[in-house]
C-alpha cells in the first residue's frame, strides 16, 4: 500500500511537473526575453552613466551591440526587395557598411544622455518575436516609451518609438533612395560610404 | 471708448480685420491652387509600376502624388532652413526651459477645446471628460494654462485631432500629402480644416486685442512646436539618405499607432491615481 501510494505520488508529481512546465513554457520564454533586455539595458545604462570619456564609452558599447543586436538581420530587412537583386559581393559590402552606419548611429546618441535609468513594462508577442516595453527616464525630460523587438535567438531586431519601427523607416528610406537612383544597389553603397566618411571627418574635427 | 481716440481704434480694428482676411485668403488660395493642380495635371502623379515587388512598395508608401509632394516638401524645407529653424533656435537660446515649458503647457491647454470636440466626435465620452476637466482646471488654477495642474491631479494630456476622429469613423487615410504645415494625408488635411473650425480661438471678436492674441498664440505655437524638434529634425536630415521618404514613413506609422491607441482606449472617468491604487490592491 505504501509502495503503491508512493508510486502514485511519484507519478502524480511527474504529471504535475510536466503539466506545469507546459503551462509555464510561454511565460518562461517571455521571462527570458525580459531578463535579456533587463541585462542588456543595465549594461548600456552603466556605460552611459559612467564618468569616462565619450570615446571610451563608444569603445565599450561597441562589443555589447555586436553581441546583442542582430545587425545582419536588420541589414537584410532594410535592403528589402533589393536584397535579392544584389550580387553576393554587393550584399557583403553593404552589410559591412551597414554595421558601421548602425554602430555610428547608436554611439552618436551616447553623448546626449547622462543620469538615465529605465523601467521595463509588459512583454507581448509581436508576430514570432517578443516585444518588450521599456521606458527611458532622463533628467528634466519627459519619459520616452519604446518597444524592443527581440527574436527567438535573443537578439534585438527592432526598436519601436512613438509607433514608428526604426527598421521599417530605414527600409523605406533606403528603398526610396535606390528607386530614385535607377534601382541601383551600388548607388546606395556609394551613399553609405559617403555617410561614413562624413561621419569620420566630423568626429575627428571635434 | 472716449479714452481712446476714435481714429486709432478704428485703425486697429481694420488692421486686425485685414490681417485676418489676408490669412483667410492665403489659406483658401493655397487650397484652391493645390486642388487645381491635383485636378488638372497628371505629371504630379506617379503611375503605378508594373513590377509586382515595386507595386507592393508603391502601395505601402501610399504616395501617388509624390512629385507634387516633393515640390511642397522642398519649398517647406527651404523656408524652414532660412526662417523657421533660425527663429526656433533663437527662441531656445533666449527663453529658459522652465518658461518654454510653461508656454508649451499654455499652447496645449488652449488646444484642449479642439481635443474635447474631437473626443466627442470620435464617440469617446470619457476621453472628452478628461479633456474638459483639463481645460477647466488649467484655465483657472493653472493660470490660463501656464501650469499643467491637471496633470498633477491625474489627468495627463492626450492628443486628438480631426484626422483621428475621421479615422475612428472608419474613413481611410487616402493618399499621403505633404502640406506646408507638414506631413499629412487627404483625411488628415480635411481633419486639419475641421480642427480650425473647432478651435474657439478662431471665433474671437474683433477688439480687446483678442485677434492680436490669437495671432501671437498661433505664431508662438508654430515656433514652440518647431523648437521641440530641433535636434530630431537636424539628425534626420543628416542621417537619412532620403529625408522625404523617412518623414513619410515615420509619419504614416505614427498616425497608425496613435489611431490604434485611441480605438483601444477604454478609460474610465476617474483620475489616473485611482487606477494605480486599484492595481496595487488587486
Amino acid at each position: 500500500m505504501t509502495f503503491l501510494s508512493g508510486r502514485r505520488f511519484l507519478l502524480g508529481a511527474f504529471a504535475m511537473v510536466c503539466a506545469g512546465s507546459l503551462s509555464i513554457l510561454p511565460a518562461h520564454a517571455a521571462q527570458n526575453t525580459r531578463l535579456f533586455i533587463q541585462d542588456f539595458g543595465n549594461k548600456l545604462v552603466a556605460i552611459v552613466n559612467s564618468p569616462v570619456s565619450l570615446s571610451e564609452k563608444k569603445e565599450r558599447v561597441m562589443p555589447l551591440i555586436q553581441q546583442n543586436v542582430d545587425i545582419d538581420g536588420i541589414g537584410r530587412y532594410c535592403l528589402g526587395r533589393y536584397w535579392k537583386a544584389a550580387t553576393p559581393a554587393q550584399q557583403k559590402e553593404y552589410l559591412g557598411l551597414f554595421h558601421q552606419v548602425l554602430v555610428n548611429a547608436i554611439t552618436d546618441k551616447l553623448g546626449d544622455y547622462r543620469g538615465v535609468s529605465f523601467t521595463i513594462g509588459n512583454v507581448t508577442k509581436s508576430g514570432e518575436d517578443d516585444a518588450v516595453e521599456a521606458t527611458l527616464l532622463r533628467p528634466q525630460q519627459p519619459p520616452a516609451t519604446m518597444q524592443w523587438i527581440v527574436n527567438n535567438s535573443s537578439k534585438v531586431v527592432d526598436v519601436i518609438g512613438e509607433g514608428a519601427s526604426l527598421r521599417l523607416t530605414q527600409r523605406q528610406d533606403y528603398s526610396s533612395y535606390i528607386a530614385r537612383n535607377g534601382g541601383s544597389v551600388d548607388a546606395l553603397i556609394g551613399a553609405l560610404k559617403r555617410q561614413i566618411a562624413h561621419h569620420t571627418t566630423a568626429a575627428t574635427q571635434q | 471708448m472716449r479714452l481712446r481716440p476714435r481714429g486709432q481704434a478704428q485703425n486697429g480694428q481694420t488692421r486686425a480685420g485685414f490681417s485676418a482676411y489676408r490669412r483667410f485668403s492665403t489659406r483658401s488660395s493655397l487650397l484652391a491652387v493645390s486642388l487645381l493642380a491635383l485636378a488638372g495635371c497628371s505629371s504630379i502623379r506617379t503611375p503605378p509600376p508594373k513590377d509586382p515587388d515595386a507595386l507592393a512598395e508603391y502601395k505601402q508608401a501610399n504616395d501617388p502624388y509624390e512629385p507634387l509632394n516633393r515640390k511642397v516638401y522642398n519649398l517647406t524645407m527651404t523656408f524652414d532652413k532660412w526662417a523657421l529653424r533660425p527663429v526656433a533656435k533663437a527662441y531656445v537660446w533666449a527663453v529658459p526651459r522652465p518658461v518654454r515649458n510653461s508656454l508649451g503647457n499654455m499652447i496645449t491647454t488652449m488646444n484642449e477645446p479642439s481635443v474635447f470636440f474631437n473626443d466627442v466626435g470620435a464617440g469617446k465620452p470619457r476621453r472628452a471628460g478628461d479633456a474638459f476637466v483639463r481645460w477647466c482646471i488649467n484655465m483657472s488654477v493653472g493660470l490660463g494654462g501656464l501650469i499643467d495642474v491637471a496633470k498633477m491631479a491625474g489627468y495627463p494630456h492626450h492628443d486628438n485631432d480631426g484626422g483621428m476622429t475621421l479615422a475612428n469613423w472608419g474613413i481611410p487615410s487616402g493618399p499621403y500629402l505633404f502640406l506646408p504645415m507638414g506631413p499629412s494625408s487627404i483625411r488628415d488635411g480635411i481633419g486639419y480644416g475641421i480642427d480650425q473650425g473647432l478651435s474657439p480661438w478662431n471665433y474671437v471678436p474683433r477688439g480687446y486685442g483678442l485677434i492680436s492674441f490669437n495671432w501671437a498664440y498661433n505664431m508662438m505655437g508654430i515656433v514652440h512646436g518647431r523648437s521641440e524638434h530641433l535636434d530630431e529634425l537636424d539628425a534626420l536630415q543628416r542621417d537619412a539618405l532620403d529625408p522625404y521618404a523617412t518623414i513619410r514613413s515615420a509619419y504614416q506609422q505614427q498616425r497608425k499607432a496613435q489611431i490604434e491607441a485611441i480605438k483601444n482606449d477604454h478609460r474610465a472617468t476617474v483620475p489616473l491615481w485611482y487606477h494605480v491604487k486599484n492595481k496595487q490592491q488587486g
